[in-house]
């Protein structure tokens, strides 16, 4: 459903009928995200950072349709495996689920060397643009300046 | 009939919502942040791997390969594979090879393609026991194709391949997940070598590097239990790897040569082969 709405929202130009499909997406994305996760903590976030990813949907990204859940504080960062092509651009996009500020997003090379990114960061969501000029293996990092435990989503779009 | 502020007004709120200023900074660009400190061994190793964002689909494969020319897809296609299986681990690894020539499909835009491949994953997937919750997918494929939306088409796939894996998984045969994962990656690297066999491009050869994502492969091959770690396609598959994975593992700043993605092509063109008639 969510991805349909999407699909529809990039392809309408008035203004109007945008308009009205915002609405839409919001009430509708809450019941798409019940796809996948397995907590309400899971369903929020996951909505909160499909908005966000959405975003970069209209710039022309694709979606990936995998998810990572877990948990995030002060101190104790989580970091996930991927695998990049040079000659795409990739946005990591993360968001919490209970509105904590404070998410950063970082990407580091295979050594563990940061890269530099483009960072997106508002409210209880971050994202992380970021084109490789070398294939092969990265590290994305979520951190956390909040002091409780909080359940993140993290999903990544490409184009 | 309520006036028209009251839909408008969560409407302008909805699209700020929406489209925060994240897509422009995608399309034009934000500074670049400060670099972080260096992640430790210990990081490193603590970092975690999950199919479904580690491995890259074919789609993403493909859509690297699309900005260093104008690949001609169609020449990649194959006859219609078999798709009787001679037992669930080679249906497996077949179905993970019939989803990646979906996304050639797409790439070629031929919707035909597209509609006699989406039917055949179907029909592999009903021998899996895994067809009830894919035939939803089967249906928007074929109205996809048919429509040419070839953007949809590419994310549903990739839905269709998750929804698969998440239906093995509830059908406690989460062994089979990492077999789809392992016959796409070896079909995808079958076609981009076999584009770079016809028109040598040291752009594309580059994208070959992935020297981590069959170190997962192959680590996730030999946590399988047992029983299935001894078929003899899984210990074809897995012996086969071991020599792709020393092809496709060079430094970040070596380019293949064409030789060597011709023995690459060899290699992975073989076990496709082996995979589909299950020998």
């Amino acid at each position: 459903m969510k991805r349909f709405l999407i699909s529809l929202f990039h392809l309408l130009s008035f203004p109007a009928l945008r308009l009205v499909l915002g609405v839409v997406v919001v009430v509708f994305s809450g019941a798409a995200a019940l796809f996948g996760a397995d907590t309400d903590e899971q369903t929020k976030a996951h909505s909160e950072v499909l908005d966000l990813a959405g975003a970069f949907q209209n710039d022309g990204f694709k979606l990936r349709d995998g998810t990572w859940y877990t948990q995030v504080s002060q101190g104790h960062p989580q970091t996930l495996q991927v695998n990049l092509y040079s000659g795409n651009a990739y946005w990591f996009s993360v968001a919490d689920a209970d509105n904590s500020t404070g998410l950063t997003l970082s990407v580091f090379d295979d050594h563990g060397n940061p890269v530099e990114v483009q960072s997106y960061q508002k409210d209880n969501k971050a994202a992380a643009g970021f084109s490789p000029d070398a294939s092969g293996l990265y590290y994305v990092e979520v951190s956390s300046s909040a002091q409780a435990a909080t359940t993140f989503c993290l999903i990544y779009s490409y184009k | 009939m309520s006036p028209p502020w009251k839909w408008l007004l969560p409407s302008i709120i909805a699209i700020l919502a929406v489209e925060p200023s994240g897509a422009q900074r995608a399309g034009g660009g934000s500074p670049a942040t400060p670099a972080a400190s260096p992640l430790t061994q210990a990081e490193l190793k603590a970092a975690v791997a999950i199919d479904s964002l580690t491995v890259p689909t074919p789609g993403e494969f493909f859509k690297a390969i699309d900005k260093t020319g104008k690949p001609n897809w169609v020449s990649q296609f194959r006859p219609p594979t078999p798709i009787g299986g001679v037992n669930r681990a080679q249906m497996a690894l077949n179905l993970g090879t019939l989803i990646a020539d979906g996304y050639i499909a797409v790439e070629a835009q031929d919707g035909q393609q597209v509609k006699n491949i989406g039917r055949d994953v179907l029909s592999l997937a009903k021998k899996l026991s895994v067809s009830d919750s894919v035939l939803a997918r089967g249906k928007s494929i074929t109205q996809f194709a048919e429509d040419g939306s070839w953007d949809q088409l590419n994310e549903e796939l990739e839905a269709t391949q998750n929804e698969v894996k998440k239906a093995l998984e509830e059908n406690r045969d989460t062994d089979l997940i990492t077999l789809v994962s392992v016959g796409g990656w070896i079909r995808g690297t079958q076609v981009v070598t076999g584009l770079l066999v016809e028109s040598y491009n040291p752009e594309t050869a580059k994208l070959l590097r992935q020297p981590a994502l069959v170190g997962y492969l192959r680590g996730k091959l030999d946590q399988l239990p047992a029983k299935i770690r001894q078929d003899k396609i899984v210990v074809k598959v897995n012996g086969d790897l071991k020599n792709i994975a020393t092809l496709v593992s060079f430094p970040a700043d070596h380019v293949p040569t064409a030789d060597e993605v011709k023995t690459l092509n060899l290699a992975s063109a073989k076990l496709t082969k082996e995979i589909s008639a299950g020998e």
